[in-house]
This record gives C-alpha cells, sequence and structure tokens, in this order.
C-alpha cells in the first residue's frame, strides 16, 4: 500500500515536471498560483495546524517576503532567485520580532494580534516611500519568466510539504501537537512550549516570504494592498480547514479542490461567486470541521498522519 | 511640508475623537458582549453595522422621514436577525476552537456582504440630512456628529443600565464569568447566548444607522467597524463591559491624535501598535479585570 | 387522447425551435464571432467602476453588432470578474489569450491592476486599448502592445492649477489617497504648481478606505490655501466636501479629480457640492461626434445606471479596436498595432493618438464646476461652456 502511493506521488512529481513542455500560457499560470496556494496553506498548518495557533495574519508573510524580494531585484539588480529566498529570509526575521512576545498570548488574543501585525505591516510599507515607493507601489522589470516561477513555486509546494511530513512524522510534531491538544499538561511534561512554538512559527513563515517574492517577480507589479489583503488569510486558512488541518495531505487536498472548483465554476458566476465562498466557508466549518480528509480518517480508519 | 500645530487644532481633533469614540463604544459593547458570553469573535459584526446603516438609507430614501427615527426600525431588525444567525448558525461553533467561529462569521460576512451588493448595487448612497457645523469660536461642531454623538451616548447607557440592573442583564453577566457555574445556577445559557447576539447587533444596527448620516455608505463600509470593536475590546479588556466605554473613547482620541500629530496613514498603525503593546504588557486591557 | 394530441403539438413546436435553433447556431459557426476578452472588477472594492465600465463594453458590442459587426463577423466580449485584485487578472487575461483563445482583448479597471496584467499581452503580442489606466509610467515601460485612451494621471489637476494662477492665487495644499494613480497626480500637480509659480503648503496622504478626515482637514484649515486639490477616488471626494463643511474649511477654489463627476456626487452631497470643480476626461456635453447618441443609447439600455466616464471611456476604447481590426482587416496583433499607431481620431471621449510606447497625446482633461446642480465645463477656454464661479464663499454663506 505505503509503496504504491510512494509510486503514485513520484509518477505526479514527474508529470507535473513535466507539464510546461506541452502546457499553454494559461495551463501554467494556473498552475503556478496553484502551488502558490499549497505552499500557503500548507505553511499556515505548520503552525496552526499543528499547534492549535491560529495565525490570522499569514499574509504578512507574503507580503513582507513580496517587498522584500522586489526591492532586491529593483534597487539592487538582484536575480529573482536569490532575491526570492531573501524574501522568505526577511519573512522569517519579522516571525522572529513578533513571535517571541506574540507567541505568549493565548486563543483569540493572538488570532487578534496577528490580525493587527498584518494591518501594521501594510501601514508601514505604505509610509517608508524611500524604500517601498509607498502607494506607488513597486514596478518590476519586465521578464518572461513564468516557466521558471512555475518551477520555483512547484518546488515551494514540495518543500514545505516535506517539511510538514517531516515534522508529524517526528518527535517534535509529536510535541507541537501535545500543546495543541494541553498547553499546560505538555508544559507539566517537560515540553520547552516557549520554544517549539516559536521553532513552528518560524518554519511557517519562510516559505510565505519566498513565495511572496516568486509572486512579485511573477506579477511585475506590487502595491501595499494588493500583497497584505485578509482574504489571503482567510483562503488559506479555508484551504488547510476543507481538505483537514494538522495534517499532511490535507491542505494540499483543500488547496487543489477549493482552486480547481473556483476557476471552474466560480469564473461563471461572476456576481455571485463571492457568495457562494461565504456559503462553502460555513458549510465546511459546520459540517466537516476535520476537512475531507478528517472524514475519511474516521470512515476508514486511516492513519491520522497522512 | 507640513503645518505648526496650535492648541485650537488639539482641540478640534480632541473633539472629534471623542464625538466619534462614543460611538465606536456603542458598536464595541455589542462585540464585547457576544465574546464575553460565548468567547467568539463576531467578524460578521461589522456587516450587521452596514445593514443597519442601509435600513436607515431605506428609511429616509423611501418614506422621507427624520433619518434618526430609523433607529426604530434598524435596532429591532437588526435584533431579529442577529437571533437568527445565532440560533441556526452560530450556536453551533459556541464551543468549538476560536477558529471555527472566526471562520464561520468570516463566511457570513462575505455572504451578506456581496448579497448586499446584489440588492443595493455597490454605488455610495448618503443621507442629506444634518450637514454643516456649529462654530464655537476656532472650533467646529459637526450638527450629524454631535446628535449621532448624543443619541450613541443615550442609547449605550441604556444597554449599560440593561447589563447592570435587569435580571437578564443580570444572566448575561454571570454567563459571560463562567458559563457552568451560570449553568448550576439555573440560568438557561442557550437563551442567554440568544439574547446576547440579539442585542449585541441592535447595537452594530444602531451603530450603522447613526453612522449613515455622517458618512457616505456602501457594502464593504462594514469591514472597518469589526477592526475598530477588536481594538476597542483589547484596549478596554475583552469580557470587561465598562471597559469597551473607555476602550472606544481612547480609541476616538488615540484615532484622532496621532492623524494630527503624525500622518492619517499612520493612525491605523498606531492603534493597532496599541493593540498588540496591550496585549502583552496588559493582556487584561487598560483597566484590568479578568484575563481568560 | 385530447391530452396526448395537445402534448404532440408541444413537442412539435418544441422540436421546431430547436431545429431553428441548430440552424442559427450553424450560421453563427459559419462565422464564427470575433471574441474580445476582458476582465474587470465586478466584485471588490473597484466594483462600482468596473462595472460602469463594463456598460461601456456592452454598449459598443450591441453598436458594433447592430452595425454589421467587423470583417463580416459579429463581436461578442468574454468578460470575467477579476475581484479587484491584480494577481487575479493576470491569470484571468492568461486565460483570456491561450483558453479562450480571444480574438483581442480590452483593458481591466484601474492603473494597479492594468499594470499587473500589461505583461501579459505583451508577452502573447496581443493589442491591448486600455480605457481606464492613466499612470504615465505603465506605458514608459518599452512595451509596445498597450494602448492609452485617456489623459495621464499627471494632469488631471492642470485646469485647477491653471485657473487658479490666472487668477493669482499663490498656495495649494494637496491631499491624496495613497494609491497608484491620485499619488501620480500629486507628482504631476506638484510639478504644475511650480511651473505656473505657485506654492505648495501642504501635502498629506491618507490611507484608502478612510472615512474620517477631521484631523488631515484640521491641518489644511490651519495652512489656510488658496487652492485645495484633492486627489481622490469616489468615495473619499464625497467625504472630503461633507467633512470641509462640517470643519468649516474654506479655500478659494477646491477640486477633486475622480469622483466628483459622477451624477451621484451631486446626489450624496446637494447643494454642498456647489461650486466644487472636478476634472474629468470626459462629460456627455462636449460635442464629440456620436457623443449623443453614446449619451441617448445608455440611458435606454440601462436605465437609471450612472453615466460616468468610464463607461464613455469603456466605449470609445472598444471602438478604436473594432476601428483598429476593421482598418487591419484582420485581427492579427502586429498588424492592427500597426493601425492603432496610425490612427489620429476624434472619438465619443475625445481626441485619441498614440505614441510608440502606447501614450496619449491627444486626449484633453477637462475642468467643470458643479453650477447649480449642473456640470458647468469652465476649463479649457476653447471648450468652456460657462464661466466659473470666483471665490468660493465662506459655507455658511452658501
Amino acid at each position: 500500500m505505503r509503496r504504491t502511493l510512494f509510486a503514485a506521488l513520484v509518477v505526479a512529481l514527474i508529470l507535473l515536471a513535466l507539464y510546461p513542455l506541452m502546457a499553454t500560457g494559461y495551463g501554467i499560470r494556473f498552475m503556478l498560483q496553484l502551488f502558490m496556494w499549497v505552499a500557503l496553506a500548507q505553511s499556515w498548518n505548520l503552525i496552526s495546524g499543528l499547534t492549535g495557533y491560529v495565525s490570522f495574519g499569514h499574509v504578512a508573510f507574503f507580503g513582507t517576503g513580496s517587498y522584500a524580494a522586489a526591492i532586491l531585484v529593483t534597487t539592487h539588480g538582484w536575480h529573482w532567485v536569490p532575491a526570492s529566498s531573501m524574501g522568505g529570509v526577511a519573512a522569517v526575521l519579522l516571525a522572529l520580532i513578533i513571535g517571541y512576545p506574540c507567541l505568549r498570548l493565548k486563543g483569540p488574543y493572538f488570532a487578534i494580534a496577528m490580525l493587527g501585525l498584518n494591518e501594521v505591516m501594510r501601514v508601514l510599507v505604505s509610509y517608508f516611500e524611500g524604500l517601498t515607493g509607498g502607494g506607488l507601489g513597486i514596478s518590476l522589470p519586465i521578464l518572461y519568466a513564468s516557466v521558471q516561477i512555475y518551477y520555483g513555486m512547484g518546488l515551494a509546494a514540495v518543500i514545505v510539504t516535506a517539511a510538514a511530513y517531516l515534522i508529524i512524522t517526528s518527535r517534535f510534531g509529536l510535541r507541537l501537537m501535545t500543546i495543541r491538544e494541553d498547553e499546560i499538561a505538555a508544559e507539566a511534561m517537560g515540553i520547552d512550549t516557549a520554544r517549539y512554538k516559536l521553532y513552528a512559527f518560524l518554519l511557517s513563515a519562510f516559505i510565505p516570504g519566498v513565495v511572496g517574492g516568486l509572486s512579485a517577480r511573477d506579477q511585475g507589479y506590487i502595491e501595499p494592498l494588493s500583497v497584505f489583503p485578509l482574504l489571503t488569510t482567510i483562503t488559506m486558512i479555508v484551504m488547510a480547514l476543507f481538505g483537514g488541518k494538522g495534517t499532511i495531505w490535507g491542505p494540499v487536498l483543500g488547496a487543489v479542490t477549493l482552486f480547481v472548483l473556483q476557476e471552474l465554476v466560480w469564473v461563471r458566476f461572476l456576481y455571485l461567486h463571492q457568495i457562494l465562498f461565504g456559503a462553502i466557508i460555513v458549510f465546511v466549518v459546520l459540517l466537516m470541521p476535520r476537512g475531507i480528509l478528517g472524514v475519511l480518517q474516521q470512515r476508514y480508519r486511516l492513519p491520522r498522519t497522512l | 511640508m507640513s503645518v505648526i500645530i496650535t492648541p485650537a487644532m488639539v482641540g478640534q481633533v480632541v473633539i472629534s475623537g471623542l464625538l466619534a469614540g462614543a460611538l465606536y463604544s456603542m458598536v464595541a459593547l455589542g462585540l464585547a458582549l457576544i465574546f464575553g458570553v460565548m468567547r467568539v469573535i463576531n467578524i460578521a459584526h461589522g456587516t450587521i453595522l452596514m445593514l443597519g446603516a442601509y435600513t436607515t438609507f431605506w428609511w429616509f430614501h423611501l418614506l422621507g422621514i427624520n433619518p434618526y427615527l430609523s433607529l426604530l426600525a434598524s435596532m429591532p431588525l437588526m435584533f431579529l436577525l442577529g437571533l437568527l444567525l445565532q440560533r441556526t448558525l452560530v450556536t453551533r461553533v459556541v464551543d468549538a476552537p476560536e477558529l471555527s467561529s472566526l471562520l464561520l462569521t468570516f463566511g457570513i460576512s462575505i455572504a451578506l456582504v456581496n448579497l448586499a451588493q446584489l440588492a443595493f448595487t455597490s454605488d455610495l448612497r448618503s443621507v442629506e440630512f444634518l450637514t454643516g457645523a456649529f462654530l464655537v469660536g476656532p472650533i467646529a461642531l459637526s450638527k450629524s456628529r454631535l446628535v449621532s454623538f448624543g443619541f450613541a451616548v443615550t442609547i449605550t447607557f441604556l444597554a449599560f443600565w440593561f447589563i447592570q440592573k435587569t435580571k437578564l442583564g443580570k444572566a448575561i453577566r454571570a454567563t459571560s464569568q463562567s458559563s457552568e457555574v451560570a449553568m448550576i445556577c439555573g440560568i438557561n445559557v442557550q437563551r442567554i447566548r440568544l439574547y446576547a447576539f440579539g442585542i449585541a447587533s441592535a447595537l452594530a444596527g444602531a451603530g450603522g444607522s447613526l453612522v449613515a448620516v455622517i458618512f457616505a455608505i456602501q457594502p464593504e463600509m462594514g469591514q472597518i467597524y469589526t477592526f475598530k470593536s477588536f481594538l476597542v475590546i483589547v484596549l478596554g479588556g475583552a469580557g470587561n463591559y465598562p471597559g469597551a466605554l473607555v476602550g472606544g473613547m481612547l480609541l476616538g482620541l488615540v484615532e484622532q491624535l496621532s492623524s494630527l500629530f503624525l500622518t492619517t496613514q499612520l493612525s491605523e498603525a498606531v492603534a493597532y501598535v496599541l493593540l498588540v503593546l496591550v496585549l502583552l504588557l496588559r493582556p487584561t486591557g487598560l483597566l484590568g479585570g479578568r484575563a481568560k | 387522447m385530447k391530452i396526448s394530441r395537445r402534448l404532440k403539438e408541444y413537442l412539435g413546436r418544441i422540436l421546431f425551435g430547436f431545429a431553428l435553433g441548430l440552424l442559427i447556431w450553424d450560421s453563427a459557426v459559419a462565422q464564427a464571432p470575433v471574441k474580445i476578452g476582458a476582465s474587470l472588477s465586478l466584485t471588490g472594492s473597484y466594483s462600482a467602476l468596473g462595472q460602469n465600465q463594463q456598460r461601456g463594453y456592452q454598449l459598443c458590442a450591441k453598436h458594433v453588432n447592430e452595425k454589421g459587426g467587423v470583417l463580416g463577423r459579429k463581436v461578442e466580449f468574454v468578460l470575467y470578474d477579476d475581484q479587484s485584485q491584480g494577481a487575479t487578472g493576470v491569470r484571468l487575461y492568461e486565460r483570456l489569450i491561450t483558453q479562450d483563445k480571444v480574438d483581442a482583448i480590452m483593458g481591466p479597471y484601474s492603473s494597479a491592476i492594468t499594470e499587473a496584467v500589461a505583461n501579459v499581452n505583451e508577452k502573447y503580442k496581443m493589442p491591448m486599448v486600455a480605457p481606464m489606466a492613466s499612470t504615465t509610467s505603465i506605458f514608459k515601460k518599452g512595451r509596445k502592445f498597450i494602448f492609452m485612451v485617456q489623459s495621464a494621471a499627471e494632469v488631471y489637476l492642470e485646469g485647477l492649477i491653471d485657473m487658479a494662477a490666472k487668477r493669482g492665487l499663490k498656495t495649494v495644499a494637496i491631499i491624496n489617497e495613497d494609491t497608484l494613480f491620485p499619488k501620480a497626480t500629486v507628482e504631476g500637480t506638484k510639478e504644475l504648481a511650480k511651473q505656473k509659480g505657485l506654492q505648495v503648503s501642504f501635502i498629506e496622504g491618507y490611507p484608502k478606505g478612510n472615512t474620517d478626515f477631521s484631523a488631515i482637514l484640521t491641518k489644511v484649515r490651519t495652512a489656510s490655501p488658496d487652492v485645495l486639490a484633492a486627489a481622490t477616488y469616489f468615495d473619499d471626494a464625497v467625504a472630503i466636501t461633507r467633512q470641509m463643511k462640517e470643519l468649516n474649511v474654506n479655500p478659494k477654489m477646491y477640486g477633486v479629480t475622480v469622483g466628483g463627476d459622477l451624477p451621484t456626487f451631486y446626489q450624496l452631497l446637494g447643494k454642498n457640492a456647489e461650486f466644487v470643480y472636478g476634472a474629468t476626461q470626459w462629460e456627455p456635453e462636449l460635442p464629440y461626434p456620436g457623443a449623443k447618441e453614446f449619451v441617448v443609447s445608455y440611458s435606454t439600455e440601462f436605465p437609471g445606471r450612472d453615466l460616468s466616464y468610464h463607461s464613455a471611456g469603456g466605449y470609445a476604447g472598444c471602438q478604436i479596436l473594432v476601428e483598429a481590426i476593421k482598418r487591419a482587416r484582420s485581427v492579427d496583433g502586429e498588424k492592427i498595432r500597426a493601425e492603432i499607431l496610425k490612427m489620429d481620431l476624434t472619438t465619443v471621449y475625445g481626441g485619441f493618438k498614440v505614441d510608440e510606447g502606447g501614450f496619449q497625446l491627444s486626449h484633453k482633461m477637462v475642468m467643470f464646476q458643479w453650477q447649480e446642480g449642473k456640470k458647468v465645463i469652465v476649463w479649457p477656454d476653447e471648450l468652456a461652456a460657462g464661466k466659473a464661479r470666483f471665490p468660493t464663499p465662506q459655507w455658511s454663506q452658501r
């Protein structure tokens, strides 16, 4: 069983790697953004799915990465690969600065603090015009690199999913899940909760930063409003939840299902799609809070760590 | 290229801040009620405010009657909407982790906002009733804001009196201190939650009615009030009802003064930085009180 | 039996209708329509203006088809909603070009989203007439396939500054929403003020979505400029005007960029809108060819909806594209581009002539002033329909 699954995964990855050879421009753009959502949903899963600390401002890392990379590309002439990696580093730095104090907050307070962080970042980026262009945004030089960025995004999605696999199947992951189930008990068992939460937080910030940088390079233009929207945070959460948070494959499944659904169905309902999105959120929360994988796990006795 | 700030300017913005603050207090008191009783952060709070604002708009537009009287329509209507939302949806996630309620209320919010866009279009609407100002020396007092301030203070006072003095109000306070103990004491916690959500929505609806006379309205106007209400209840101390009153005034002042001394752009960040600081240093709010 | 006969009759009719439908469909396939793709902000923060632009596109397609289409084919729009987000717009334009295989495309709403999607059509060498992009920088990046229809953001307030200078006014304060288009306007206005010898005494931005302007207007009141120039979208233009009255801010001239021209502006503000100057790309009264017919058919087609320059610009942009296809006798991108570069037209929207980068050279802004519920064009002199009422009286004396 395990071996067939692994073989299927390898085949799928090879097919995805070969896909640009035959794809249309739209196909590549679509898959590239799909990879981005997989990476974002999975990153959110690393902190919130595992520890239960709801990051309600995760797009802050995406936006920070976007700006860091865009500034490096435009004013320092960097290539987009190192620039996007530095975007990830910038996001981790931000996570370090705010994670240490904020992770002491419990429950809804942490969620609100993260929401606030995102707003602060957006305002600061608008305000420091000299560096960021403020409301004018940053316009990057024209570059046609969809295919390369496709591989970049794909790699980011693979890395963060592999990280989820390694974490969830390790002692580190068990510790994080213990924090989620009962933090006081975890502390009583001698787990240094503050340190483990921070590690998870830093890990969950890196890939959104990288992906932000890649996305900025791909779009060619960023502005504060376009890289710090609350809706992006919500979308990544809904994707993770829809597939099954706290699992390895849940966020992947959720991102793929919702994004494909959006493209196939919602595009035909010009004015109704947002109402449908709202309805889907309500549906998922009320009827399948553990997501598709959660339902499957319950029904077919699959391992919890799938 | 800025101007030198004079005492008259400070006076002007302090007044603007207090006038806005009373509205924030009233709206945030609603959010605080829901949070207190159920530990639910209602992201749809501002959306309900938006619907209250549209109630006032249509009242004035179709009937042509004094828009302040529309409070008589918007508050009961939003009360009923609140009951409906609580009864059908929110009650199912009250005891679930906070993620469920955050997402559920966001889902409700986005659906309602887009329904409103379909029903009312996204065009800007306004109620031109009281415009202009009373001039007192160097200070201008906006007529519509003054009247709205009066209504907000009155409604907040009534709500507060209700929470403090009536039997139902005491039950609400008991439930927010501990729903288990309240249940043991024979309080029907389900019913209290229902009423709390209804009252909270009525307060948001009233906020919407008053906002509609001051600002132009459109379907997406609500989110900003949800966020402001978060700020207020954190500053005042979540679950601490008098705290919401102080928090609202404080937020009004902070916004205006930071807009004056810094820039309007930064004022938002100042409020959020304050929020994070308060959470970190005094998680129980500036007034103290009970932490979770 | 009776019933079954009736049923037969119905069935017969349905079959007949179906066959007729097939026939029509068949003849349409024989002459597949010219598909024009666009994604617009139909939901989200730009939805009101994006929908105005959409109506312009729709009306243009209708009119073109009534006149027999182009190249003997009908014109058909493939429209999507970008939710006011650039990333979605990029994906949708890629979809329009490579998946839906449209023959030509029209631009989205707003400078910011156009800046994001302009690389997509450039990659496929597909011309994009972008009616609602007015930030100069978009057209100065060496792109070849994007064409500007309206005047640049930088000159929006030229009329206001020019009139102020002619009246001998000395100081100007500028406030603006902190996003791409208004900021570009601010840069241009600063430059224009300097050229005309006015001193800029105060500049401050405010975030998108701001509703309370007390503090910023209090500062303006203290700076006490002769002219207040506001680089706005729509919501903020209304709020600022209203709050100026509440705070008793009395500049001698006060003008806004976007929003002041919408009929709703006056409906919302009533007589408080009197004396306000507004910059606009287009007005229904301007004597451009075809403008009258456009205004009439717009109001019959979309009763009760605002007629703004966004609709007219969308309409004219689409007309320009169709004309270019007609002249090129093909939908080939390079040929259409060549024809557009040769054009020197006056559309319902005014002049159209672009340089190699697609930058607009011939379109003219106008400045109007609200006078007794009507927009009276007061600048430039050659298009002016009336005289500006100057100076603006104190609020207490209006």
